[in-house]
């Protein structure tokens, strides 16, 4: 860290922590106005039907509805999407998954319309379902979207050098098949928005919106007004983890188009169930991987194909595999590679962004197949990674240089293993044979050999995974962030961005960043409500861009405003042309003369001379290229490097896995906020154990069966112990002071570290997540024939 | 989502109570804790889609308190499970039990959930049922105009069916001190270590003396439809020497017995293997501790 930083690097706060913990701070669901009324949306249990009709007969006449909102009542748009409009926002023709709403009653009593709407009338016939996404692009399969002409959303490819001479040439090849499941982001705040009509000047919508930009774009279309009659206003969020993009868009657009019908505020809030049945999750990935190594472990080919689920709609699937064709090598640089990835259209839950968009899938398969060259060479993981690890200059397999930064792969591994003493960890708890018993379903009482000594009963293992991961959006757009900072005239300051607060911290970043630039202390600063029609749009928060993006328009904003004050201070305190002026501890100090000045003292001054104290500050990324017909390009225009040692506990009779330790050593660039970043580590982690171990939503006929957290399992304080936060600093030019990103890193890692060590363990590869007990036991998942929770009988 | 209003009592003892169930019909159910009974509602289960009414019975007194009545230890239907985890005689006296206590839901569901709210539904993995059988509890059952006390094992009478009439409600369990002779264990396996509906569950209590069994309790939960005693099991054990040998063949006996009794189902392929072998590691914890 630079010693120079008086607030960077420190430990601060969050500034939203105290009216957290203490109820005060206001979700979307806390608002509610005058005359506001609910809306309930009408599905249907089917994944794919063609809808023949929708009676209303018996309910419409009834004095608790106001309205009901068909796809007749769109004024503009009827389908929307943030890449391809694919997705309706009623669906009138048919349902092409479970979550898919036909239409939606409003009214005053949201119990009464609940039960209202069970007596809507819907004729509709059952059509082939597709929930197999290697089965998608088959001949004879029922096409989802008819006009798309098949059921391919997209597909990318990626070629380096030539991969079969490079197979040709290997001493060994392996090839190996991996898949992950379908993933809830499981927010603790499920969807709500209510949308109030303005008459002349359109609508205003409050809702736990991650991207209120998106939102006011998709809105806009869908009412048929220009952007500046749509307003969105972001209410506290709890949690998102890019999974408040796509739903929320469309919930914010349903809420709108009832509120400008009902001519009435009117509010949309999901229960557990519908936030899971209906919001995107992350995409199962079938990967398989073919490579080709030299006896010293260099790897000569790789060959990637991966087919991901994207489920109905196309949603972000074309940007998150994106990222996974660039990066599915894993950091290596290798000579040859050719990797093919296509998301497809099935009539599962549809996928979108989540934290990792794209990277936790093949970081899972690449880093499983590290280790499995490794114990096919005897040598150890750390070996084999060292070997073919991506360097300053190295050239990636989209042919980009890597320079101008830090490429500090190397160094993050030496820390981690290190920190986690893992090369004789590794070695003692390394096994020949697995030690996993195998089962006959036919023969189901246990046979004594099948019995487990009891000390032999718990297995110790540890694993690790590395990471890179481009910075930011990369190649799939423009990329800009603006940031609005006025000083008042006692020296304190109003922030505000256009990014948002999604929980991950980024307003006391952006306080920190403010308040070293300008000398004050972060509390100084007030975070204004974000609110579209005040900040020029920065874009979506995703892509663990906010701090760098947004912060370098926060760092160029206090800069530009310091720049003012500093003229006036040499002005006023009479001050020589070659003299350095500083702010300090809300002191000014001249190089020459010292002390000066009071920071509020040169603010009040400043206002007396008429001198303008607010600006927008502004960040616009380095060009990137890409050229998607040859899969060659300059992706990212920086790149942050992780390492993850898992240690686990693996009970061998159960399949139980428990998980130690985690040493997570990452290099985000210069760390703003010390306590934001651990934060973001110890999220990370545990949302990475749970991908792991427990998470995974299934369906049966196309139906979700893990409706809410009795079902779909994410881990608890007390599934994992110690996790260890490490971080290396690399110097980058970009951003605030080279501050990168870290919110997905921590995440992806953390499955493939996971797994290794608990092959590691028992001497057994698993190749398909999550690593439950069935998985563990029998080497594979087992699940009811049944949608239904025996709780409810 | 409802649209009828439920009606919610609060009866302040016992006979107040006795009389508001006295012509009580199905659309009446008891709420204690309300862990199953809020969510039951919430998720329109069929065990309360009609209910109209709600008692509240956390003021009545008579159904509160941990005390000692004759060689037995009188738990009040009403206790959370925080209050059984802080009392020292279910400790030291009854240490599966509060071992099961323990395993349940998270510390915030063992402020609410009360020990009868456990069993009175019968759910298969009711986490304390197998420990309670094991110790030969007792329930007493009250109605305005009589008072029983049976077996935990009669009153249990299959999936989410007891004894228990509408008029009715349990006011106590009473648990036998065992002999200091016994020892025993509480296993539950789920899927993770907290807030987990269990998937397999196990209690033991055995008395040894000079190295054979003299007397046995053995009861499941999860695997079975109900959670039960084992009693074929326990009569082929008594008198048998212990050694690992013979562990291993009670584990795979019990394997045969589940079998018998549930069947095969889409679970038995995970559950089976695993209910023998961590009965049989049951078995070796509870042989190394006696040692």
């Amino acid at each position: 860290m630079n010693k120079e930083f008086s607030v960077v690097g420190k430990r601060v706060i969050r500034e939203d922590g105290f009216d957290k913990i203490t109820g005060r701070a206001k979700f979307a669901d806390d608002y509610k106005f005058d005359g506001m009324l609910y809306a309930v949306m009408l599905r249907i249990p089917s994944a794919h039907a063609k809808i023949n009709s929708i009676d209303f007969s018996e309910i419409e006449n009834n004095e608790a509805i106001s309205a009901i909102i068909t796809s007749a009542d769109v004024p503009g748009i009827k389908k929307t999407g943030l890449i391809k409009n694919d997705q309706p926002i009623f669906c009138d023709e048919k349902v092409v998954t479970p979550g898919d709403v036909l239409a939606m009653l409003v009214g005053n009593s949201e119990n009464e319309l609940r039960n209202l709407v069970k007596k809507a009338k819907v004729d509709y016939t059952e059509l082939p379902l597709i929930t197999d996404p290697a089965k998608a692009l088959d001949q004879e399969a029922i096409l989802i979207h008819p006009d798309n002409g098949s059921n391919l959303i997209v597909n990318h490819h990626v070629k380096k050098g030539d991969v079969e001479k490079g197979f040709e040439k290997s001493d060994h090849i392996l090839e190996q098949t991996y898949t992950t499941p379908l993933i809830e982001h499981a927010y603790i705040e499920p969807e709500a928005v209510t949308a109030i009509p303005l008459g002349f000047n359109g609508v205003k919508i409050i809702g736990s919106i991650q991207n209120p930009f998106t939102a006011r774009r998709i809105v806009a279309a869908v009412i048929n007004l220009p952007l500046d009659k749509v307003q969105i206003i972001q209410a506290h969020l709890g949690g998102s983890f890019g999974g408040k993009d796509d739903t929320m868009c469309i919930l914010s657009a349903r809420a709108a188009v009832a509120a400008l019908k009902a001519n009435c505020p009117v509010k949309i809030r999901y229960t557990r169930e519908e936030s899971i049945l209906e919001s995107y999750k992350r995409h199962p990935y079938i990967m398989n991987y073919k490579v080709g190594f030299s006896n010293s472990g260099k790897i000569i080919a790789m060959k990637i194909n991966i087919i991901a689920d994207g489920g109905a709609y196309a949603s972000m699937s074309p940007f998150v595999t994106w990222r996974s064709v660039v990066q599915a090598t894993g950091p290596y640089e290798i000579e040859n590679v050719h990797t093919e990835v296509r998301a497809v259209y099935t009539n599962n839950p549809y996928t979108g962004a989540m934290r990792g968009f794209g990277s936790p899938q093949p970081i899972f398969a690449n880093e499983s197949l590290m280790d499995e060259i490794a114990i096919h060479l005897g040598i150890s993981p750390v070996e084999i990674r060292k070997v073919n690890a991506l360097k300053n200059g190295s050239i990636t397999a989209t042919g980009q240089k890597l320079e101008n930064h830090d490429v500090n792969l190397i160094q993050v591994l030496d820390k981690a293993i290190y920190a986690a003493d893992f090369q004789n960890k590794w070695r003692a708890n390394k096994k020949e044979k697995p030690l996993t018993k195998e089962f006959d379903f036919n023969n189901p009482v246990l046979q004594d050999y099948q019995y487990v000594e009891p000390d032999k009963l718990i297995q110790k293992g540890i694993g690790l995974a590395v990471s890179y991961r481009g910075c930011s959006l990369g190649a799939e757009g423009i990329d800009t962030a603006s940031a609005y900072l006025s000083i008042q005239n006692d020296g304190t300051v109003y922030l505000l961005s256009g990014l948002a607060e999604n929980g991950q911290g980024m307003r006391t970043t952006f306080a920190i960043i403010a308040a070293e630039a300008l000398g004050i202390l972060p509390e100084q600063i007030f975070y204004l409500e974000t609110d579209t029609s005040r900040i020029p749009d920065s874009g979506p928060t995703v892509a663990s861009r906010s701090t760098l993006m947004g912060g370098g328009a926060v760092r160029n904003a206090a800069e530009i405003l310091s720049g003012r004050l500093k003229k006036i201070v040499k002005e006023e305190f009479k001050l020589s042309e070659e003299d350095v002026v500083s702010f300090r501890e809300n002191l000014v100090f001249s190089r020459k003369k010292g002390l000066t000045a009071k920071f509020s003292e040169v603010c009040k001054l400043a206002y007396s001379l008429g001198i303008n104290l607010a600006t927008i500050g502004y960040y616009k990324s380095p060009s990137v290229h890409w050229d998607e017909k040859s899969g060659h390009g300059d992706a990212y225009f920086t790149y942050v490097y992780g390492c993850q040692v898992a240690e686990v506990s693996v009970n061998i009779g159960t399949g139980e896995v428990y998980v130690n330790k985690i040493t997570a050593v990452h290099d985000p660039g210069t760390v703003i906020n010390k306590l934001g970043a651990e934060g973001q580590v110890y999220g990370g982690v545990t949302q990475g154990a749970g991908y792991a171990l427990f998470e995974g939503i299934t369906t049966e006929k196309g139906l979700i069966r893990e409706l809410n957290f009795d079902q779909y399992l994410i881990p608890t304080s007390k599934d994992i112990d110690v996790i260890k936060p490490v971080f290396v600093e690399g110097k980058d030019s970009y951003g605030a002071w080279g501050a990168k990103s870290l919110g997905e890193p921590t995440l992806e890692l953390t499955a493939a570290a996971i797994s290794n060590a608990v092959r590691n363990a028992v001497g057994k590869r698993f190749f398909n997540l999550p690593l439950n007990l069935e998985e563990i036991v029998l080497g594979k998942k087992l699940c009811p024939q049944e949608v239904k929770r025996g709780s409810l009988q | 989502m409802r649209s009828t209003t439920i009606e919610i009592l609060f009866p302040r003892n016992l006979s107040e109570a006795l009389s508001i169930f006295s012509d009580a019909k199905e659309n009446l159910k008891i709420i204690a804790g309300g862990t199953d009974v809020v969510t039951g509602i919430q998720q329109e289960s069929k065990r309360f889609i009609d209910t109209e009414v709600l008692v509240d019975i956390n003021r009545i007194p008579e159904i509160k308190g941990i005390e000692v009545r004759k060689k037995k230890i009188s738990v009040g239907a009403a206790e959370t499970f925080s209050d059984i985890l802080r009392n020292n005689l279910i400790q030291n006296e009854l240490p599966l039990l509060w071992k099961a206590c323990s395993s349940i839901g998270s510390v915030q569901i063992r402020n609410r959930a009360t020990i009868a709210g456990n069993f009175v539904n019968n759910a298969p993995c009711a986490d304390t049922v197998p420990v309670l059988l094991v110790y030969n509890a007792t329930v007493e059952i009250e109605s305005l105009s009589s008072k029983r006390e049976i077996s935990l094992q009669e009153f249990l009478q299959g999936p989410y069916k007891t004894q228990l009439n509408v008029n009715e409600i349990v006011t106590r369990i009473n648990i036998p001190i065992p002999s200091k002779t016994f020892v025993g264990d509480f296993y539950k396996l789920g899927r993770r270590r907290a807030v987990s509906i269990s998937r397999i569950t196990l209690a033991v209590l055995m008395d040894m003396r000079g190295g054979i069994i003299d007397e046995i309790r053995i009861a499941s939960g999860a695997v079975t439809p109900i959670g039960a005693r084992l009693t074929g099991l326990e009569k082929f054990a008594e008198g048998k020497e212990v050694n690992d040998r013979f562990f291993k063949t009670l584990a795979s006996k019990m394997g045969e017995e589940i079998i018998k009794i549930t069947g095969l189902r889409w679970s038995s392929e995970y559950k089976l293997p695993v209910v023998q072998q961590m009965f049989y590691q049951l078995l070796k914890s509870i042989e190394q501790r006696s040692l």
